[in-house]
C-alpha cells in the first residue's frame, strides 16, 4: 500500500485509494458511482458528490467478492485522449514525461503498476484502447449494451461502454462474466448471447492505416505477419465511409454530452454556488464556470450541432452515417477480425500533447472511433516495445462476438513477453 | 460565426468565458465545425438514423412502487430547508 | 376568424413515476425521491409500462393514429425545477397524432398526444426557491389540439368533452387541469402559458379576445408573443420565453429505446355524450339530463346500462338521478329495490335511500308504517256504515286519496291496504 501510494503520487493513477483491501482488488474509473465514495469524473463541478448508490457493475463486482481498491483518474467527463484534461495530469508509468493516454488514464496506469488487479474502465470513443496501448496492458471494450451503464456518469449515452483493463485475458474474461448481463435499471442493456466465432481471417482497412506513422506501422506489420504464421488469412479492404468516422463520432458524442452536462448547475450535488439571490440564470452560469476548457468547448459545440436549424445537417446526418458504417462493418466482420494500430503515432510527450489544437487531437482517434461509434467489441494489447515504451494493436469483431477477440488476444498473449516497469505485488 | 450568435450560444449553454478564453474557444469551434462539413459529401437519402449501435430490446418496468432507501443520503448532497432543496431565485 | 388551440397537460393515474419506482402520491416534501427523479449523475430512466398503456389508451380514445413504435427526446432548458436541465418528452413519434374530439356542435382536431415527465414543484421565496422533487417525474400527457375552437362556448364544450373522455380512462380531472392556450384573431398567434383550471382558461380566453379585438380596432397589429395569465387580476401579461424552439436542441433520448405499441392493451374508450344521445333517441328521454348524469359518473352509466331494458327508462333515469343526488353507490340488487320503490310511486328522500342502502324493506315513503296507514283507514271506516263504502268505487277512491294526502303515502299501497280491510269486514 505504501509503495502504491508513493508511485501514485508520481503518476496520478488514483484519485482516492482504500485503506485496505483483503480480496482480489478492482479499481473503478472515477465516472462510475461507488456508494459513499466521492465520484467526480475528474470534474471540479462534481467535487463533493457522494453517490448514495453503487453502479450496477460495482454491485456485481462486490457480490462476486472482489475488493474495491479505489477510484481512478481520467480526463474530465472522459473528454480527452491523453489523460491531461484534468487537475492532476496522468503520467505514463514507463516514462512520466509521456502521456498515459485517455480518458481511462488511471485505469491503465493502475493495471500497469499492480500485479494483481483488474480495472473497471469506460470507453466512449477510444478511452480504453488508447491508454491500454500507451501503458502496455490489455484493454477490452465489450459490445454496446452488454454491460449495464447504470451508475455511469454519462458522456454520450449511445456510445458509452463500461469495459475492463487487466494484465491477462483470463482476468478480463472473469471480470466480463461478472459484470455483463441485463439490468432492470438500464433500458439499453441487452441479454443477447455472447459468442466466440473465429473465421481465421484478419482484415486490414486502407482508410484506417492511411496516415499511420511509419514507426508504428512497421511494428503493426510485424504483428500481422506473426498472426499469419498462426494460421490467419490476411486481406486488405477499403471502407470509404470510415473517412467520415471522426466527424460523425464527435457530432453524436458532443450533441449527447452537451445535454448530459446541462444538469450541472451548482445546487443539487457536487460544487455548490451559494449565491441563490443572483437569480437562476446567473447562478447556473457562475456554477458552470467550474467546467474545464475541453468540457466547455464540447458543451458549446454539442449545443450548436443539435440546434433546430442545423440539426439535420449535423446531428441527424452523423446518425445516418453511423447506420451506413454499421451496415458495412457488420457485413465485413461476419467474415473475420479487423486489426489496426491503436493510435497513428507513438506515445506523445505531455508537453507536446498540449501544443495540439482540438481538430488535431480529435483526428488522432481515427482508429479507435470506428468500433466505438458502432458498438463493436474490441481489444487493445501490446505488440512491441520501442525505446522502452509499449506499442499496441486494436482488434475488433462483430457485435456480441466478444469471446472471439478474447480468444484471439490469448493466442498473442501466450507468445508475447509482457514488460512492466512497476510490479507492485501484495497490497 | 457572428459575435452575437456566439454570445447567444454561450448564453443558452449557461457559460460565460473571459475575453481571452472566448476568442480561443470561438476559433476552436469554427475549426471543428469546418471539419464537420466533410459529412456533406455522403449521400444519406433513405437512410434511417442509428440512434443506438445495436438493436435494443425496449426494456420496460411494471408500475410497482419501490421506495428508495437512500433519500436521506440524496438530500445530504444538497442544501435543504425544512426538507425542501434550496435552489436559486426565479 | 378567431382560432383557439390548446395544449392540455394531465397527470396519468399510475402508482409510480414515469421513469422510476417512486410513488406518485407522497405528501411531505422530498419523501418520494430517488437518484433518477432527482437527476443524479449516474442514474438512468426506465419507462413505466402502465404509463405507456394509459397514454396510448388516451391517444386511441382521441381517435389518434398510434405509431408502430414510439420514442422519446430530450428537450433542453434551464430552470431550477428541472433536475436534469432537460425534460424527457416526445417529438417525432409520440403516443398519437392526427386525432379528433367530437362534441355536440363541432369537432376539434388533435394534432398530437405526447408522454412527458413533470418537473419538480418550486416555491418562490424572496431570495431563493424551495424545491420539492416529489412531483419530478410524475407521468403527464400533453394533448395538443388544432386551432379549431372558434368561440367561448365551443371551448367550454370541448373541454367538457375532453375531460369526460379522460375521466372514463381513469384520469383525475377534478385536480389541476393545466393548459397552454393559443389564440389568433388575425394572422398573429398569441400563446398564453400555464393556465390552471377550466375557469381560468375561459377567463383568460375572454380577456385575450377582448385585448386582441381592441388592438385590432385601434388599427394596430397584434404582436405574436408568449403571455402568461394572472389569475388574481384576471388579465394576460407579456412574458419572455426562456428558450426558443430553435434552442431546445431536441435529441433522441439515448438512455431509452424505441417501444413497440402493438403489444400494449388499450382500454376501450367511453364517449358519454354519444351514449346520452343514443339513449335519448332510442328511449325518447331527455338527452341533456342523461348527459349531465353520466359525463363524469361511471357508476351512473353502469346503472343505466344494467337497467335500460329491464325497466321503464324514465324510472331508470329517475333512480340514477337519486343515486347521484344522494351520492349513493348501490349494488344492482339495491338498485332494483330502488327502482321498485319508485315504480310503486313512492316519494323518495334521504331516509328512504338510507333504508335501501342498509337493506331495510321499504313499503312506502316518509317512514310511514303500514300499521299507521291501517290505523288511519280503520278510524275513517269506523265513522262510516258498511253499506256506505262496500262496493262503492267513488268512496273507495275518496278514502285512498284522503290517506295518501295525509300520510304522503304510496296510493297503490293505500289502496291495497283498504281493500284488505274492507274484504275482512
Amino acid at each position: 500500500m505504501q509503495e502504491l501510494k508513493k508511485i501514485n503520487g508520481e503518476l496520478n493513477a488514483f484519485s482516492n485509494i482504500s485503506t485496505s483491501v483483503d480480496k482480489f482488488p478492482f479499481s473503478v474509473k472515477d465516472n462510475i458511482c461507488v456508494k459513499n465514495v466521492e465520484t467526480t469524473a475528474s470534474s471540479k463541478i462534481l467535487k463533493g458528490y457522494i453517490p448514495p448508490f453503487n453502479a450496477t457493475v460495482v454491485e456485481r463486482m462486490l457480490e462476486k467478492k472482489f475488493g474495491f481498491l479505489g477510484k481512478t483518474n481520467m480526463d474530465e467527463f472522459g473528454f480527452g485522449s491523453f489523460g491531461t484534461n484534468n487537475e492532476n495530469v496522468a503520467r505514463n508509468p514507463f516514462n512520466n514525461e509521456y502521456v498515459a493516454g485517455g480518458s481511462s488514464s488511471g485505469a491503465a496506469i493502475a493495471t500497469s503498476i499492480l500485479k494483481y488487479h483488474v480495472a473497471i474502465a469506460e470507453s466512449t470513443g477510444g478511452s480504453i484502447a488508447t491508454p491500454a496501448a500507451f501503458c502496455g496492458v490489455t484493454g477490452f471494450v465489450p459490445t454496446y449494451g452488454t454491460v449495464s451503464r447504470y451508475g455511469l456518469i454519462d458522456y454520450a449515452n449511445s456510445l458509452d461502454k463500461i469495459g475492463i483493463m487487466a494484465r491477462s485475458i483470463d482476468d478480463v474474461k472473469i471480470t466480463y462474466d461478472t459484470i455483463k448481463g441485463p439490468d432492470r435499471y438500464d433500458a439499453t442493456c441487452t441479454d443477447n448471447k455472447i459468442g466466440n466465432h473465429d473465421n481465421k481471417k484478419i482484415f486490414i482497412i486502407d482508410q484506417m492505416l492511411d496516415g499511420v506513422e511509419e514507426n508504428v506501422r512497421s511494428h503493426f506489420d510485424n504483428f500481422i505477419s506473426k498472426m499469419e504464421n498462426e494460421g490467419y488469412a490476411i486481406e486488405e479492404k477499403s471502407v470509404d465511409v470510415l473517412d467520415k468516422a471522426i466527424a460523425s463520432y464527435y457530432i453524436v458524442a458532443m450533441a449527447e454530452a452537451s445535454t448530459n452536462l446541462a444538469k450541472y448547475t451548482g445546487f443539487k450535488y457536487g460544487f455548490k454556488n451559494e449565491q441563490y439571490g443572483h437569480g437562476y440564470n446567473r447562478f447556473f452560469t457562475e456554477a458552470r464556470n467550474e467546467f474545464g476548457k475541453e468540457a466547455k468547448r464540447r458543451i458549446v459545440l454539442g449545443t450548436l450541432v443539435r440546434s433546430a436549424s442545423v440539426k439535420d445537417k449535423y446531428y441527424i446526418k452523423a446518425l445516418k452515417i453511423r447506420r451506413i458504417m454499421l451496415n458495412e462493418l457488420n457485413k465485413l466482420l461476419s467474415g473475420g477480425f479487423i486489426a489496426s494500430p491503436v493510435m497513428p503515432m507513438l506515445t506523445p510527450r505531455i508537453d507536446d500533447s498540449e501544443k495540439l489544437n482540438p481538430v488535431e487531437v480529435y483526428k488522432m482517434d481515427k482508429l479507435t472511433i470506428p468500433p466505438n461509434l458502432c458498438g463493436l467489441p474490441h481489444v487493445s494489447f501490446p505488440i512491441a516495445y520501442r525505446d522502452s515504451m509499449p506499442i499496441g494493436v486494436q482488434v475488433m469483431t462483430s457485435q456480441f462476438n466478444d469471446y472471439a477477440i478474447m480468444d484471439f488476444a490469448k493466442i498473442w498473449e501466450e507468445k508475447f513477453e509482457y514488460k512492466y516497469r512497476y510490479n507492485i505485488g501484495e497490497l | 460565426m457572428e459575435e452575437k450568435d456566439f454570445d447567444r450560444l454561450l448564453e443558452i449553454c449557461r457559460l460565460k468565458l473571459d475575453e481571452k478564453e472566448k476568442e480561443s474557444v470561438k476559433k476552436d469551434i469554427e475549426d471543428v465545425i469546418k471539419y464537420f462539413e466533410i459529412l456533406g459529401t455522403v449521400d444519406t437519402d433513405g437512410i434511417e438514423p442509428a440512434y443506438h449501435p445495436i438493436e435494443t430490446m425496449a426494456r420496460i418496468r411494471e408500475d410497482l412502487e419501490i421506495k428508495c432507501e437512500n433519500q436521506k443520503e440524496l438530500l445530504d448532497n444538497t442544501k435543504t430547508f425544512r426538507f425542501y432543496v434550496v435552489g436559486p431565485k426565479v | 376568424m378567431m382560432r383557439i388551440g390548446l395544449e392540455v397537460h394531465v397527470a396519468l393515474p399510475t402508482k409510480t413515476k414515469l421513469f422510476c419506482s417512486c410513488s406518485t402520491s407522497a405528501k411531505e416534501p422530498n419523501t418520494s425521491i430517488c437518484p433518477i427523479c432527482m437527476g443524479f449523475p449516474g442514474s438512468k430512466p426506465m419507462l413505466n409500462k402502465n404509463a405507456l398503456a394509459i397514454a396510448l389508451s388516451i391517444s386511441n380514445a382521441l381517435k389518434c393514429e398510434i405509431p408502430k413504435q414510439i420514442s422519446f427526446v430530450r428537450k433542453v432548458y434551464f430552470y431550477p425545477d428541472l433536475p436534469k436541465s432537460y425534460q424527457i418528452t416526445q417529438l417525432q413519434r409520440p403516443a398519437g397524432v392526427n386525432g379528433s374530439v367530437s362534441y355536440n356542435k363541432g369537432k376539434v382536431g388533435i394534432r398530437r398526444v405526447q408522454i412527458e415527465e413533470d418537473p419538480a414543484k418550486i416555491i418562490r421565496e424572496e431570495e431563493y426557491t424551495l424545491v420539492d422533487f416529489n412531483r419530478s417525474g410524475i407521468p403527464l400527457v400533453e394533448i395538443v389540439t388544432e386551432p379549431d375552437i372558434t368561440d367561448e362556448e365551443s371551448l367550454r364544450d370541448f373541454i367538457s368533452e375532453l375531460k369526460s373522455i379522460l375521466y372514463y380512462l381513469g384520469v383525475d380531472v377534478e385536480g389541476e387541469f393545466k393548459a397552454d392556450l393559443n389564440i389568433s384573431l388575425a394572422e398573429q398567434r398569441v400563446e398564453i402559458k400555464n393556465v390552471t383550471g377550466t375557469k381560468n382558461l375561459i377567463d383568460a380566453t375572454r380577456y385575450e379576445i377582448e385585448r386582441q379585438t381592441s388592438v385590432i380596432n385601434s388599427g394596430q397589429k397584434v404582436k405574436p408573443e408568449t403571455r402568461s395569465y394572472n389569475a388574481e387580476k384576471m388579465i394576460t401579461e407579456s412574458s419572455r420565453e426562456k428558450e426558443s424552439d430553435e434552442e431546445y436542441g431536441y435529441i433522441f433520448e439515448p438512455d431509452l429505446t424505441e417501444y413497440d405499441t402493438d403489444g400494449i392493451n388499450l382500454e376501450k374508450p367511453t364517449y358519454a355524450s354519444v351514449m346520452a344521445a343514443e339513449y335519448s333517441s332510442k328511449y325518447n328521454v331527455d338527452g341533456t339530463l342523461i348527459k349531465s348524469l353520466i359525463m363524469f359518473d361511471k357508476n351512473a352509466l353502469a346503472k343505466l346500462e344494467y337497467a335500460k331494458d329491464k325497466h321503464n327508462m324514465k324510472t331508470v333515469i329517475n333512480a340514477v338521478e337519486l343515486l347521484s343526488r344522494y351520492k349513493k353507490d348501490f349494488s344492482n340488487e339495491k338498485f332494483e329495490e330502488l327502482l321498485k320503490t319508485i315504480e310503486m310511486g313512492a316519494y323518495i328522500d334521504s331516509t328512504v335511500m338510507n333504508k335501501i342502502e342498509i337493506g331495510e324493506k321499504i313499503d312506502i315513503n316518509k317512514g310511514v308504517r303500514i300499521e299507521d296507514i291501517d290505523a288511519l283507514l280503520n278510524s275513517i271506516l269506523s265513522g262510516m256504515k258498511k253499506e256506505e263504502y262496500k262496493d262503492n268505487k267513488k268512496v273507495f277512491n275518496f278514502i285512498v286519496g284522503k290517506v295518501v294526502k295525509e300520510k304522503k303515502a304510496n296510493p297503490k299501497l293505500v289502496a291495497e291496504r283498504l281493500k284488505a280491510i274492507i274484504d275482512k269486514v
